[in-house]
């Protein structure tokens, strides 16, 4: 019997998982991307002063990151870091952010990286390196398309900076972040029918 | 509350409502390319005056309406410039000429200017989506992506219904809060509000795809309510456009 | 279909929403633009076709909701308390279309505790123990005469005639005026004077005008959207009125700090899963206790049939609707504020919770605590109230004692409660 578990096992390991998209999925995914949203939304309202900052609030770019490894973590399907991403962003755009326009782009480039990794993964593995190597390839996206679109005139120092600043956050705080939040909802037993 | 913005049946019937929305976006979209492309303060200058008065004018956006929701980007335009100017590596070139200087801070001429284009920039691009959004209805958005663009129509539609819940998600936010308050517990913006706030939307997620499967949701080829055509104007549009962004970069010197 | 209305619509706009199970099931345009209209007339939404369905009233959005589910006329429909956030004119309106669809032949699955409204409706009962199992099925006649005394004895609702005729007497009358000597008035506890709130613009609560003593008894009552949810949170400091004072205990609640203001006055809110924060039945109803305030937790848990061994380690997001409200007001019950104010206390709960419930509200009063609740459950204002607050349009209607209102026809008009509702009441509580 011992051995019939054990095939069993590795049978299903190697098993593809599950590639189709049940409506489920699609609504779980998007509908907290829209949560994510909202939050930011609210937060940023209820401290008026970060909106002066317009787009450097990217300085706090880690939570605009965490729907790109969340919904993946949840939904463990090809798409998914890609498909919350650009929810979350064409969010703004429809209410009327007024970066929305950029705010696409950047979601696009957020969210497709982040997806390249997990797919370079096989949709299989959703270890802590690999998110980690997610979140950092989002964070290089964001950096990189920020640094041509808003601040192309900073020094090198400048710059350094905020690479270094948005390395670690994509290094320790955003996977941190993505594995307690996803966590606490497993536990809640809102999640269950989604891979553990 | 926040909501999508209401589009009334008049702005939906201006030229620029009309226009398929992924015409306009697209135009946005290379529009903010070109921006990315010139640090000189002509091009965003030009074009952020040109998709004011499209707005206005061929989109008939109330004058009011339009200032109210650009009023809060003249900081965000200034902390850019600002930034950008000053921490630009053009100071620490002791061969430029310096126009201000603020203890041992140096402005120099060409900071300035990447200053204020940047900041201009800010204002362009701010300019472009809030037209865009003060035209566009997400519902139009939406079938266009799926009828012209091709895209995956269950993932669209999926999206457009996670729209719904965001007057919802808002109020369950605030409601969270007051929970918060009124057990005692301190910290409104506490990380177990953020959680909660995720369990709500994993339970409205469910309940609405069960409720769109209940009702035949991708089970199989869809017929359409709402009809998307791409129009010769589409074109039209998209073509003029590229030609004024060339022209306006063209103004460039830098 | 669900209770909750908003949760189940996908679309922006009211005709699309209409149209959208049609799409899905590849109707012709042609057919679906003859439709749409057709199903929105049907349910009396026609003219709202281009309105946004998030800018409906709950009772539109459900009716909007059943038109969805309509429009491509299924064989069979299933509603889980489809009435369960409606006022009771709506409510009956609702009703009222699922005895049209009856009559037309379609089979519909009910699953409702409001006896009094649903029983009408029925021509077979299902009815389920608290372990599941089913206990009896059949025609309503049948059932009732096989199990008159399992379907008492396991805390089902049953219409007051059918009680009644099953005890052989009077319903024990579960008015909560035995022994409830409504306390001397001495200066109220709370005072509201030209109270306004309004939302972006939009009022929600105009110059209203209250008093609450200490261990008094209140129903607020009102059609939907009338203020009732606003009004409270204005009364425990939620909300900071726009016009107007609030003085609880001689303070005004909404500049008090957290920790005083949950010492003063609790809130239990309309939908319960909106005040859960922890992930344990028994982490959630101990968060923001204070010493002393524990050990009260196993009694209270245990009389609300939600005893810590079987309840306190599970998560309260997996619990039944009635017993989610439950865990939610036992948090508040446990701080024994001064004053409760309480959203929809007894929706969603069978007769023995209910009754479970009604007793420890009844405990709080004995201990001078003031009650507020807002309902549309005729009975819970009943048997609570020895006072009835009518809001219209976020106005006040009429404040007057429970045995006037329920025969002062105007305020009960103004309530959107029809004279049935309180023809339907055990008769012990009618006047
Ligand atoms: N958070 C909010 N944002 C905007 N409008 C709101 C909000 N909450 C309530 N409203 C509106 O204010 C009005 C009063 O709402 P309220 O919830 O107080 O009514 P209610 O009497 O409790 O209704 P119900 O019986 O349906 O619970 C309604 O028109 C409602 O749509
Ligand atoms: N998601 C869940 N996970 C685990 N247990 C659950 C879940 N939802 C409900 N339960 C449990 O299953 C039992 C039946 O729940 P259900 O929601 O079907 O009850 P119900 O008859 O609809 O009750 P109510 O009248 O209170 O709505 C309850 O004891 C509840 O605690
Ligand atoms: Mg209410
Ligand atoms: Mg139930």
């Amino acid at each position: 019997m011992n051995t019939t578990s054990h095939v069993t096992g590795t049978f299903a390991d190697r098993r593809p998982p599950d590639r189709q998209w049940r409506t489920r999925d699609i609504l779980v995914v998007a509908v907290i991307a829209v949560a994510f949203g909202v939050f930011f939304w609210a937060f940023g309202v209820a401290w008026r002063a970060l909106e002066g900052l317009g787009p450097l609030l990217n300085v706090l770019y880690g939570f605009w990151l965490l729907p790109a490894i969340v919904a993946p973590l949840i939904v463990r399907k090809p798409g998914a870091a890609l498909f919350a991403e650009l929810v979350a962003a064409s969010l703004s755009a429809i209410l009327g952010a007024s970066w929305g326009i950029d705010v696409l782009v950047s979601g696009l480039l957020q969210g497709g990286a982040a997806e390249l990794v997990f797919a370079a993964f096989a949709y299989r593995r959703y270890t802590v390196p690999v998110l980690v190597l997610a979140a950092l390839a989002s964070a290089a996206a964001a950096f990189v398309h920020d640094w041509l679109v808003w601040y192309p005139a900073y020094s090198s120092d400048a710059l350094l900076l905020i690479a270094l600043f948005m390395g670690i956050s994509a290094l320790v705080l955003i996977p941190a972040a993505a594995l307690a939040l996803v966590g606490a909802l497993r536990r809640a037993g809102v999640l269950e029918g989604f891979p553990a | 509350m926040i909501g999508p913005i209401e589009l009334d049946e008049r702005s939906r019937s201006t030229p620029l409502g009309r226009a398929s929305p992924l015409a306009k976006l697209a135009v946005a979209v290379v529009w903010l390319g070109g921006l990315a492309l010139t640090v000189d303060p002509r091009p965003p200058a030009l074009l952020a005056a040109l998709a004011l008065a499209s707005g206005l004018l061929l989109g008939r956006i109330p004058v009011g309406t339009l200032v109210g929701r650009l009023a809060p980007l003249g900081l965000a335009a200034l902390v850019v410039g600002i930034s950008n100017a000053l921490v630009s590596p053009a100071n620490a070139d002791p061969a430029q000429f310096e126009v201000g200087r603020l203890g041992s801070l140096r402005l120099t001429l060409p900071a300035a200017q990447a200053g204020l284009s940047l900041g201009l920039r800010v204002v362009a691009i701010a300019s472009l989506g809030t037209v865009f959004a003060l035209t566009t209805d997400a519902t139009r958005l939406t079938d266009a992506l799926v009828q012209v663009a091709r895209l995956p129509e269950r993932f669209a539609y999926g999206a457009l219904a996670a729209y719904q819940a965001v007057p919802g998600l808002s109020r369950d936010l605030t409601t969270l809060q007051q929970a918060r308050r009124i057990r005692g517990l301190r910290q409104s913006w506490h990380p177990e509000v953020l959680l909660a706030l995720l369990v709500l939307a994993v339970r409205h997620a469910d309940r609405q795809a069960v409720a769109m499967d209940a009702r035949a949701f991708g089970l199989g080829p869809r017929t359409r309510y709402r009809v998307e055509r791409w129009r010769r104007q589409d074109t039209v549009l998209i073509l003029i456009s590229v030609l004024v962004l060339a022209a306006a970069l063209a103004t460039s010197r830098l | 279909m669900f209770q909750d209305p908003g949760s189940q619509l996908v679309m922006e706009r009211v005709e699309d929403e209409v149209a959208f199970g049609l799409e899905n099931r590849a109707w012709p345009l042609e057919r679906m633009r003859a439709r749409v209209p057709e199903a929105l007339r049907e349910i009396g939404l026609r003219g709202s076709e281009r309105r946004r369905s998030t800018s409906l009233s709950g009772g539109e959005q459900q009716r909007l909701a059943l038109a969805g589910v309509l429009a491509p006329a299924p064989p069979i429909l299933v509603l889980d308390e489809p009435t369960a956030n409606l006022d009771p004119d709506e409510a009956g309106h609702f009703l009222e279309r699922l005895h049209e669809l009856r009559s037309a032949g379609m089979t519909i699955v009910l699953i409702e505790h409001r006896a009094e409204l649903a029983w009408p409706l029925a021509d077979e009962l299902l009815v389920l123990r608290s372990d599941g199992r089913q206990l009896d099925a059949g025609p309503v006649g049948a059932v009732v005469e096989r199990q008159g005394e399992a379907l008492l004895g396991a805390g089902v609702w049953l219409p007051s005639a059918i009680e009644s005729r099953l005890t052989g007497q009077q319903p024990p009358a579960t008015t909560g005026t035995p022994g409830l000597v409504p306390l001397p008035a001495s200066s109220p506890l709370l005072s509201a004077r030209s109270l306004s709130f309004a939302y972006d613009g939009r009022p929600a609560v105009a110059d209203v005008d209250l008093e609450v003593a200490g261990g008094e008894r209140i129903c607020l009552v009102g059609r939907n959207g009338s203020g009732k949810s606003t009004l409270g949170r204005l009364l425990v400091g939620l909300l900071r009125p726009a016009a107007g004072k609030v003085r609880l205990a001689g303070r005004e609640p909404f500049r008090l700090a957290p920790v005083a203001l949950a010492r003063l006055c609790g809130y239990g809110f309309q939908d319960p899963e909106q005040q859960f924060f922890r992930g344990t039945v028994a982490e959630e109803v101990r968060a923001g206790l204070e010493p002393g305030e524990a050990e009260r937790v196993e009694p209270l848990m245990a009389a609300l049939g939600l005893p810590l061994e079987r309840f306190g380690e599970r998560s309260p997001y997996r619990l039944s609707g009635g017993e989610q409200r439950r865990v939610s007001l036992a948090a508040i019950l446990l701080r024994r504020p001064s004053l409760l104010v309480l959203d929809e206390p007894t929706f969603g709960q069978d007769r023995r919770s209910y009754e479970a419930l009604l007793a420890l509200l009844r405990d709080q009063v004995e201990t001078g605590t003031a009650i507020v609740a807002a309902t549309h459950d005729p009975r819970l204002a009943a048997d609570l109230a020895e006072r009835i607050v009518v809001l219209r349009g976020g106005a006040l209607a009429a404040d007057e004692p429970t045995e006037r209102f329920l025969r002062d026809g105007a305020a009960r008009l103004a309530a959107g409660w029809s004279s049935a509702d309180v023809r339907r009441l055990p008769a012990s509580d009618r006047p």
